[in-house]
């Protein structure tokens, strides 16, 4: 160790910023209150967290590619709402291939008007958030959808199920994590993702077909969030049609907090889930602390903030830059 | 849509029915804006029962209106209803505060103001001549018996500890819930420790979450009072995966799922707040404004406890 060089040091903490802004607030919110650290607390916050999880690895992609996904949250009470009722009418067997089906055709028209329309991301997605509401809310005429019978289905699996004592939702969240890992870092496809967010023009001049890959990036987007989805509708049984609103921020939070560049071009699965993670424990140790809420809601950006700063720091070497 | 269609449909030709008959008091003709119909079940259904005991009623012509949450279309819509010189207006506030203006120029037409379901802020009460719907202090105040008459029940009324889970910090509906639970247990249960309240913000799934934080927190709990029953279930949802039994689960504005948990034996109580007695409560204060008869300013309609005991008085709720 003591072959460390401060400048061997000051790499691992660029490198590793938001772990150690994670590993400190871990830690303060042990001391605060020790059960914090139980074994059924951290399934508890995992598992929750996991359907934001989820969504936010396909949005990683989106956002390397360069462009914003604004539509995930109404597109999951979609997803939500669409397999619930499918549910019924058709059985789960058939019912959750509808579902994805159904939802992968938004996200394809998405990614026509984005990839192949070139269209403004923000505008396009942000019109899809209200479009998509609008959708739900005709389907499902208003209503609350739920499951029938209740107890007689093997659909809530996804959601209440856990195989070697482990919840499926956690289960669920790091497959599609290391599988979605694995293609952005290993394979041919992952980097051109990285060099259509990088600079869309050269990349084209490299003969990279950006259309398609952007195309592809808001596929997987709304595949993650037809697992959600799925994974909502199967851990109650029954849905609200606007379960998926104003995730779509808390989405974009965890990926930024993670560290990928709203600009395109940077980013890692695995950081976006420590993103995550931060994110659902912060909300969770504030309220073993028991903080009253609107205390929460301060302390919770606070906390942010800070993540992301220590983040930046640790990337330049020092706090502050007076050359921005 | 198709609702607010035919209700436009309706709308026109109720209007030359009115010009034709030119101003007999014989039928009165009574316009509505909605907050947002579709937007949840309670709403849907509301603005159905209203349209049945609207047509069931021959002395009334009705305009059916929804603003689909938007203040300014809410604010078009009112200065519509005045354009056609209808006899009296019931709005549902997209927004308690924004609609006063609007509210206002009604009332300097002479045109009686009707709010239902939630009411507009205070300034504007001067222009408005009653407010039709559910008193929320009082349900919040009734949960708060049902859960100390349990516990007596029980013999824990000395020593249980109940979490409280309120709706979305803001929401008149959610903070005069809460007041009255407040107010009301320590009265009846003045020995039943509240150990903790945190928002759930009218949603299922943030409830469950809530309710996770508590159980980890805790290890004892023996009721939860939850704002709504979407709440209260995701909050049982919790304490099933937990294994956590016992406890005294109550809610209020009764919804299918709680009914049904009531049914299954998890959920002991709720508050049965009915949108089609919403809806003719409302269209009844209308007509009764009309007739001259006397109205109380805040004319609550009932919303009684519902338990396990008692739930076979009531039909499931449709929501």
């Amino acid at each position: 160790m003591a072959t460390l060089t401060k400048q061997q040091i000051g790499t691992v903490l660029a490198k590793q910023g938001i772990l150690i802004a994670f590993a400190i607030f871990m830690i303060v919110f042990t001391i605060a209150n020790p059960k914090f650290l139980t074994m059924d607390n951290l399934f508890s916050v995992v598992r929750s967290s996991a359907i934001l999880g989820i969504m936010a690895l396909g949005v990683t992609f989106v956002v390397i590619s360069g462009n914003l996904d604004l539509s995930v949250g109404s597109m999951m009470s979609f997803s939500t709402i669409v397999v619930l009722d499918l549910h019924d009418e058709l059985g789960p067997l058939l019912a959750i291939p509808a579902m994805f089906g159904m939802t992968l055709c938004l996200g394809a028209f998405i990614g026509f008007l984005v990839g192949y329309l070139r269209l403004n991301s923000l505008i396009v997605t942000l019109g899809m958030l209200s479009a998509i509401h609008g959708l739900t809310l005709t389907y499902s005429g208003g209503q609350n959808m739920d499951i029938a019978d209740k107890e007689g289905t093997w659909f809530s699996i996804f959601g209440q199920g856990s195989a070697l004592g482990i919840p499926m939702p956690i289960l669920i969240f790091l497959g599609l994590a290391a599988i979605l890992g694995i293609i952005l870092s290993k394979t041919p496809f992952g980097r051109k993702i990285y060099a259509v967010g990088g600079n869309g023009t050269a990349a084209t001049f490299s003969g990279i077909r950006r259309a398609r890959t952007v195309f592809a990036c808001y596929l997987i987007s709304a595949f993650c969030v037809a697992t959600a989805g799925l994974i909502q509708a199967s851990r109650s049984l029954g849905s609200q049609n606007t379960v998926g609103q104003g995730m779509e921020l808390e989405v974009l939070a965890a990926v930024i907090l993670g560290g990928a560049s709203l600009l395109g071009g940077s980013g890692t699965i695995f950081k976006t889930v420590i993103g995550v993670l931060i994110l659902g424990f912060i909300q969770n140790g504030l309220l073993i602390m028991g903080l009253e809420f609107y205390v929460q809601y301060v302390v919770t950006w606070v906390i942010i903030i800070l993540a992301v700063w220590l983040d930046i720091a640790a990337k330049r070497g020092k706090l502050w830059s007076s050359i921005a | 849509m198709k609702t607010t269609l035919t209700a436009a449909l309706v709308a026109s030709t109720t209007l030359t029915g009115t010009a034709m008959a030119g101003s007999h008091s014989d039928t009165m003709t009574i316009g509505i804006t909605q907050n947002n119909v579709g937007v949840d079940s309670y709403q849907t259904t509301y603005e159905k029962a209203f349209i049945a005991a609207a047509e069931a009623n021959d002395m009334v012509e009705t305009v059916v209106l929804d603003a689909g949450g938007d203040v300014a279309r809410q604010i078009a819509q009112m200065e519509d209803l005045i354009q056609q010189e209808v006899d009296a207006i019931i709005i549902w506030p997209t927004n308690g505060e924004a609609v006063i203006p609007a509210v206002r120029k009604a009332h300097q037409a002479d045109i009686p103001v009707i709010v239902t379901n939630s009411n507009i802020a205070e300034q504007g009460f001067d222009f408005v001549s009653s407010f039709s719907g559910p008193d929320n202090i009082t349900q919040g105040k009734r949960s708060a018996e049902i859960m100390c008459d349990k516990f007596k029940d029980m013999g824990i009324e000395d020593e249980a500890k109940v979490v409280h889970i309120t709706g979305q910090p803001g929401y008149t509906t959610a903070i005069e819930r809460a007041k009255g639970f407040d107010d009301r247990l320590p009265e009846v249960c003045p020995n039943v420790e509240q150990i903790d309240k945190q928002p759930g913000d009218w949603n299922r799934e943030k409830s469950q979450q809530v309710m996770e934080a508590f159980l980890v927190k805790y290890d004892d709990i023996d009721g939860v009072y939850a704002g709504d029953d979407n709440m209260g279930v995701g909050a049982l949802n919790a304490a099933k995966a937990a294994g956590r039994d016992g406890i005294i689960f109550v809610g209020a504005t009764n919804f299918a799922v709680g009914y049904e948990a009531m049914q299954d034996g998890d959920y002991w109580g709720s508050i049965y707040q009915s949108p089609v007695d919403d809806a003719e409560a409302a269209l009844k204060t209308a007509i009764d404004v009309l007739n001259g008869e006397e109205v109380p300013f805040l004319n609550y309609f009932d919303t009684p406890k519902i338990t396990q005991e008692n739930q076979d008085e009531y039909d499931k709720p449709v929501f």
